[in-house]
């Protein structure tokens, strides 16, 4: 049972308050990513929970134990840091048992432990190289040795992709997908890439100046979005947000649709606009639209259609795709 | 052949380097000389190979007990110098406590002490420590005015480890004093070691200091014995040269086996570069 419990939790640094009172409950053996913008405080959150930064108020607790004041070694977690943070004066196999020796563990124990770990990831034969004579992706898997031979509770990743490149980083994200269900352990991902959190996550927590914005599952953001941040932040290509006589008209502050949830036609809709730029990606066509009334409207198309800069189209949001949220913070789908 | 460009910077580099190896060559080789023969060609090699002042230095029992005086306060100093250094400057890097900013900069006030102002409560100070004529008379005060620039030295250099480092050691279960010894000395060698090698020779070339507490003879440092080698009733300079020639091979040797260690990028490899 590792289920991480945080209430009432505050962080000041100095006389800048980073985050003003949060709670969430991490499930026993779940994914969750935490997503936001910049600055927005997902790392300090992280490092809370890690034990490598001090709460100004609130507690912690992991599998139902109060950690608030412990040491980070003493939580049962480990972390993964976003620029590894090898030890570069240690081997491969030093790197990932230098836990374990400090923990006083025997010998013998450490080096089964290590070469399970590396079994795991892949590092076999690289267990006597130094860090800096390892390539991006296996700093990677070593620092994630690092954490899974502790054996921990709760494992603590903060963007640990984004120093790779696009092609590696799909393929970490499925391994760090199949390490997750091969441990069954609670793990708490950080990230400001959608995409990650969406395809990785079981629980997505959306921040915004330290404050929690929504919880739920992809699909669930994804289809009912709380408020027009979390509607922007999920989903690729955004979502559109109108304001102005569009929302009004229908009793809202700001409506959204996504480009996805828009039918166009060349002759007849609800809105008309004039394309401004249409990317061909081949599974689908994605185009930007001046519309007259609503603005810019990014609208996608399955499959390959003929449209081209300049031509004026039509375009209709789909019936109950159209998400209006209220001047007081409600929300109704129509 | 060579561009330009490249001659230009080869005669530079050749102009500075024979700066310091012309008179070095000229000590060096004056040992061989006669002393009628120095003064008429300083530079040039000698007429004739005269190995007798060299012979009697390297002969002489008290030519190897001054050098090993040298020897000793010098690595004395270093080690001290060293272990006291990188302890302060990674407190000072590391830990945040109270009043450490002021600390420091009363430390820095240190650098612009000047020593000759010192003199006096210095001597009265390690007279009263009853270590007048002993090493530590002459090590305890180096240490003291080479500590300020060392720390400086040490804390900038420990303050660009990466944070994250220290991070990732914690989470492992490693306190500020495991990693003092487990991460921050090992990765820290170059700056180990020219710290070591500038103390070293300054400590070695030392005279003001070792004069004023060094009494007994059996003490000397080769500057102080120096003295010794300029003859008895003209100064002998071809003897004074082979001497001070035969002083400079402990420093040299020094210097070599520490330059190995004075690379950067040791922490390579640690976050994505
Ligand atoms: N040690 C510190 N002292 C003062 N302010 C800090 C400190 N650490 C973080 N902050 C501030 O706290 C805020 C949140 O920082 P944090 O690193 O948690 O953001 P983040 O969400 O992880 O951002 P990113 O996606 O860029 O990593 C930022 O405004 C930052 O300036
Ligand atoms: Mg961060």
């Amino acid at each position: 049972m590792a289920e991480v419990q945080i209430t009432g939790v505050n962080k000041t640094f100095g006389t800048v308050e980073v985050i003003p009172n949060l709670s969430l409950t991490v499930p026993n053996r779940s994914f969750s990513v935490l997503v936001g913008p910049s600055g927005c405080g997902k790392s300090t959150l992280l490092r809370m929970i890690a034990g490598l930064e001090e709460v100004s108020a609130g507690s912690i607790t992991i599998g139902g134990e109060d950690v608030t004041h412990a040491e980070p070694s003493d939580r049962g977690i480990a972390m993964v840091f976003q620029s590894y943070a090898l030890y570069p004066h240690m081997t491969v196999r030093q790197n990932i048992g230098f836990g374990l020796k400090l923990a006083k563990t025997p010998k013998a124990e450490i080096d089964a432990r290590v070469d399970e770990a590396a079994e795991i990831l892949q590092l076999g034969p690289l267990l006597d190289r130094k860090p800096k004579q390892l390539s991006g992706g296996q700093r990677q898997r070593v620092a994630i040795g690092r954490s899974i031979v502790r054996k921990p509770k709760v494992f603590l990743f903060d963007e640990p992709l984004s120093n790779l490149d696009a092609a590696l980083r799909t393929q970490m994200r499925v391994e760090l997908a199949e390490l997750h269900s091969k441990l069954d352990a609670t793990m708490i991902y950080v990230t400001h890439d959608q995409v990650e959190a969406m395809t990785m996550a079981d629980q997505i927590v959306i921040m915004k100046a330290g404050i929690i914005q929504q919880v739920g599952r992809p699909m669930d953001l994804y289809n009912a979005p709380d408020n027009p941040f979390v509607a922007g932040f999920i989903g690729s290509p955004k979502m559109n947000l109108i304001e102005g006589p569009i929302a009004a008209e229908k009793g809202a502050k700001v409506l959204g649709v996504r480009p996805e949830h828009i039918d166009v036609s060349p002759d007849a809709g609800a809105w008309k606009g004039r394309l401004r730029h249409v990317e061909h990606l081949g599974s689908d066509t994605v185009a930007y639209v001046e519309a007259e009334q609503a603005g810019s409207l990014t609208v996608r198309v399955p499959g390959e259609v003929n449209m081209n800069a300049g031509d004026d189209i039509f375009m209709t949001p789909r019936a109950g795709s159209i998400h209006l949220f209220a001047d007081d913070g409600s929300v109704t789908r129509a | 052949m060579f561009s330009w460009k490249e001659s230009g910077r080869i005669i530079f580099l050749l102009f500075v380097s024979s700066l310091i190896v012309v008179p070095l060559l000229a000590t060096i080789l004056g040992g061989f000389k006669s002393n009628g023969e120095l003064r008429v060609s300083p530079f040039g090699l000698p007429q004739e190979w005269d190995l007798q002042f060299y012979g009697e230095i390297l002969g002489d029992a008290q030519f190897w007990r001054y050098l090993w005086n040298s020897f000793l306060i010098s690595i004395m100093t270093v080690v001290l110098t060293l272990v006291l250094g990188s302890m302060c400057a990674y407190a000072f890097a590391q830990v945040r406590f109270f009043g450490s900013r002021f600390l420091f900069n009363y430390l820095l006030l240190g650098l612009m002490f000047p020593f000759a102002a010192a003199i006096m409560p210095l001597f009265l100070t390690v007279r009263d420590l009853g270590i007048l004529d002993t090493p530590w008379g002459v090590v305890l005060p180096q240490v003291g005015f080479g500590l300020a620039f060392s720390i400086m030295f040490f804390r900038t250099f420990f303050a660009q480890m990466p944070e994250e480092l220290f991070d990732a050691a914690r989470v492992d279960g490693c306190g500020y004093i495991q990693f003092f010894w487990r991460f921050t000395l090992p990765l820290s060698t170059p700056i180990l070691a020219t710290i070591a090698t500038f103390v070293f020779v300054q400590s070695w070339n030392n005279y003001l200091l070792p004069l004023i507490m060094l009494n007994d003879r059996e003490g000397y440092t080769w500057t102080l014995g120096a003295m010794d080698y300029r003859g008895e009733y003209a100064a002998e300079w071809n003897r004074t040269l082979a001497f001070v020639s035969a002083t400079l091979a402990p420093a040299v040797v020094f210097f070599l086996a520490a330059q190995k260690y004075i690379v950067a990028g040791l922490t390579g490899g640690a976050v994505k570069g």
